[in-house]
């Protein structure tokens, strides 16, 4: 209390003294109706709290009943399929193309009869691209829906997030998108089905150093996981190969003028590597052309969006980028899907999509061997080799990362086309 | 184990959410100073306990004192310079603040820049959340029964007559924004080893406007508000993805308009007035209440407010004996259009030298 003197500045004037004792003394009658108030009003909002605490603990003892690690009860034959990503917010698109990707490989095993006479149901919840939304969703998806395995998450912060809850939990988990390295580290029940960002990093350097012989490049990143991760592991296999990144560069998801690095990176490189979106990338092709630089412009799987060419035009032709799926693939699975896909939704499949109908197919292939088991299903996913999907050939590693091969395509005639 | 883990960790967030809205109510509900920024506190503290238990070895509970005091020292160096400030500016200050903090994070090399902090291990419990919870509550009761609290008051219901009083106001309310960071740095502390997993993104500006929202839809300067508020923002969303197709969908529509409807309800918030006994004192700072007190319709529907507002009272009147003084003085923002004026128009003169 001492201290809090301080706060007011003594009393030097009498008329203030006067004042505080007066204020004392009728603090005193005051505080004894204010308490009472009070303490009326906090028997009320604790007894709120405890019922609401009551109440909703009730609700978690009769979904407790039902048998664990076992995807609703037996007599209904459903096998329940979590999925959780951002559903609404900034980052949507993403999540709605993975859940639309995972509704299509459903619907057709449900078609083809399911599996060992299971009905798969998708169940997905919405993170908003919240770590937080996204760790609630998924204790959701495990608790009280008791779903088999979840299919997700979609952005990698969210993944960082529930992939210790998943793997505690001991429920198989298969991110279709989330690319920052290190994520299936987190345990054996944490699976990958997406070629990394240093995967199609290093594969990009090694292809046009090799194959196409550039020797000088600048790259301009997002400074986010996804640019900072593209960026050095591109920065790193370059100079492995003994040609040079000369320049350095970076921008913030959402910029729009992109003038002052570029004007530092300068007219001297043979290529310059866009390591973000296809918004920015646009501009910064636009941008970049008007101030003169002619290099030939790279990016990665962040390119892969018609809007590409709506936004940029002419500056985006010639354009190299990797990926993992390509929707013009001649061969007969991708044609089918991809016009199954634009009959249900309207628009034609992304690599999110794409990525997450594979993953489902994976992990209906794993659960077919498996059985309704959790455990088993996890063993049987690492056993995964040589799956025919529509992102090309996929098996998994023993840390749970996805081998598939990175196709490289190229911006022609305002159209993709596959360069290798 | 009693309790779905689902519903645990409900319960963890919704305690940790307690402690920040409790925290941030003592800088905007009790003091009346708007800050947009404090999430960031959080983040400060949930980085530093996170790195120190993480990269250092500290003990848990060493890290959480840590995370609060550098939090704390943070609350500082923002307010000494910003809490001069009034109203808009003074916003808009702590909204740069929180902005800094999130971009430095992000740049940072300890703190894993873009691709966050993982590797933290898991402290955290329930009945540690709940504890702290507590304790920041029997805190706030003491602080807002103390002479600081009632200066706290003084300044939030009229800043000139507060500093005629002698009210040191730029010393009362930085000392309220260092408490307030501190126990955000904690409640970051708390967080960090809940979740194991630290974005920067967690801290942004989104979240220190949730914790506003959580502040405001409980009622501000009352303590049990922020508490029941954070409870029902914490559970809201998650309750809405259970009812039907169709809201769990649109779930943060319903959310949204949940908010709206709130404001236009009980814009005093929950538990709000009905607790400190500001009422129709704190509407009429409202300009557009102000306005339409003045007109014969406005004031018949301001006395029927008022009605309804001394409803519930034991008639006695229990407003804060420092506003009383302060209408004494003829300088305080009173009930009627006139004290608005006057109070308005003192706080955009202030703000204009």
């Amino acid at each position: 209390m001492k201290s809090m003197n301080h706060v007011f500045k003594g009393k030097k004037n009498y008329a203030r003294a006067k004042f505080d004792g007066c204020s004392e003394g009728k603090d005193h009658i005051h505080n004894r109706g204010k308490r009472f108030i009070i303490s009326s009003f906090r028997t009320v909002s604790i007894a709120a709290f405890l019922a609401a605490v009551i109440f909703l603990a009730g609700c978690t003892g009769s979904g407790a009943d039902s048998p664990p690690a076992s995807g609703g009860s037996d007599g209904d034959k459903i096998i329940k399929i979590g999925m959780v990503g951002p559903l609404t917010g900034d980052y949507a698109t993403y999540g709605q193309s993975v859940r639309n990707g995972v509704q299509t490989a459903i619907d057709e095993i449900n078609a083809e009869g399911g599996v060992n006479g299971f009905t798969l149901q998708l169940i997905a919840e919405d993170s908003k691209g919240e770590s937080t939304e996204a760790a609630n969703a998924v204790q959701k998806l495990i608790d009280q829906d008791k779903v088999t395995a979840i299919v997700g998450a979609v952005l990698s912060g969210e993944t960082a997030t529930v992939a210790p809850i998943a793997q505690d939990s001991g429920v198989l988990m298969v991110t279709p998108s989330s690319t920052a390295p290190g994520l299936t580290d987190t345990g054996d029940y944490i699976f990958r089905n997406v070629i990394t960002d240093d995967v199609q990093a290093r594969q990009l350097a090694e292809y046009v150093v090799s194959e196409l012989g550039l020797k000088k490049f600048a790259v301009l990143y997002a400074n986010n996981d996804y640019g900072v991760a593209l960026k050095d592991n591109f920065t790193a296999k370059v100079e492995e190969l003994g040609a040079s990144v000369v320049g350095v560069e970076s921008y913030l998801d959402g910029d729009e003028d992109f003038r002052a690095q570029l004007t530092k990176i300068g007219n001297e490189v043979d290529a310059l590597y866009i390591a973000g979106y296809y918004t920015e990338a646009a501009k910064i092709a636009q941008q970049a052309r008007r101030q003169g630089i002619e290099a030939r412009l790279l990016g990665a799987d962040g390119f892969y969006s018609g809007k590409l060419v709506e936004l940029g035009g002419d500056a985006v032709e010639g354009a190299l980028f990797t990926a993992g799926f390509y929707s013009g693939d001649s061969s007969e699975n991708v044609q089918a899907f991809v016009s199954t896909y634009k009959q249900k939704y309207s628009e034609e499949p992304d690599m999110f999509a794409a990525n997450a109908y594979d993953t489902m197919k994976i992990v209906a292939q794993a659960l077919e061997k498996a059985g309704n088991d959790r455990a088993a299903l996890k063993a049987e996913m690492a056993n995964v080799k040589d799956f025919p999907g529509v992102t090309g050939t996929t098996s998994f590693d023993d840390r749970g990362e996805a081998v598939k091969e990175v196709i490289i395509l190229k911006v022609e005639n305002g159209k993709f086309s596959r360069a290798r | 184990m009693m309790i779905s883990p689902y519903y645990y960790q409900l319960l963890v967030i919704a305690s940790i959410n307690a402690i920040m809205a409790l925290s941030l109510n003592l800088v905007t509900g009790c003091a009346g100073q708007l800050s947009l920024g404090h999430a960031a506190f959080m983040g400060i503290g949930a980085y530093t306990a996170g790195i120190l238990t993480s990269v250092y070895d500290v003990p848990f509970a060493v890290s959480l004192i840590a995370g609060g005091a550098v939090a704390a020292l943070a609350g500082l160096i923002v307010g000494l310079p910003t809490l001069r400030l009034k109203g808009d500016y003074l916003a808009i200050a702590t909204l740069g603040f929180g902005e800094i903090i999130r971009v430095a994070i992000l740049n940072m090399g300890i703190t894993g820049g873009p691709f966050g902090l993982r590797g933290i291990s898991k402290h955290t419990n329930l009945a540690l959340a709940a504890t702290a919870a507590v304790l920041v509550y029997w805190t706030m009761t003491r602080l807002m029964n103390s002479r600081f609290g009632r200066a706290l008051t003084a300044i939030r219901e009229d800043e000139v007559a507060a500093v005629a009083m002698g009210i040191d106001v730029t010393r009362c309310k930085v000392l309220a924004f260092v408490i307030s960071a501190a126990w955000a740095g904690v409640a970051g502390g708390l967080f960090a080893h809940w979740f194991r997993y630290l974005h920067p993104s967690s801290f942004a500006f989104a979240a220190s406007v949730e914790i506003l929202s959580m502040v405001v839809l409980g009622g501000m300067g009352s303590l049990e508000g922020p508490v029941i508020g954070a409870v029902v923002l914490t559970y809201a969303p998650e309750l809405l993805r259970g009812v039907s197709d169709f809201v769990s969908r649109h779930r943060m529509l319903f959310y949204g308009a949940l908010l709206v409807i709130m404001m236009l309800v009980r814009p005093q918030g929950l538990v709000g007035a009905g607790v400190k006994g500001l009422r129709a004192a704190r509407l009429s700072k409202f300009q557009g209440f102000g306005r339409l007190q003045s007109s014969k319709l406005g004031q018949w529907i301001a006395a029927a407010m008022e009605k309804v507002h001394w409803k519930g009272s034991t008639g006695s009147d229990d407003s804060c004996v420092v506003n009383e003084h302060v209408s004494g003085l003829a300088i305080g923002p009173g009930t009627g259009s006139t004290g608005t004026g006057v109070g308005r128009g003192g706080g955009e003169e202030n703000a204009g030298s």
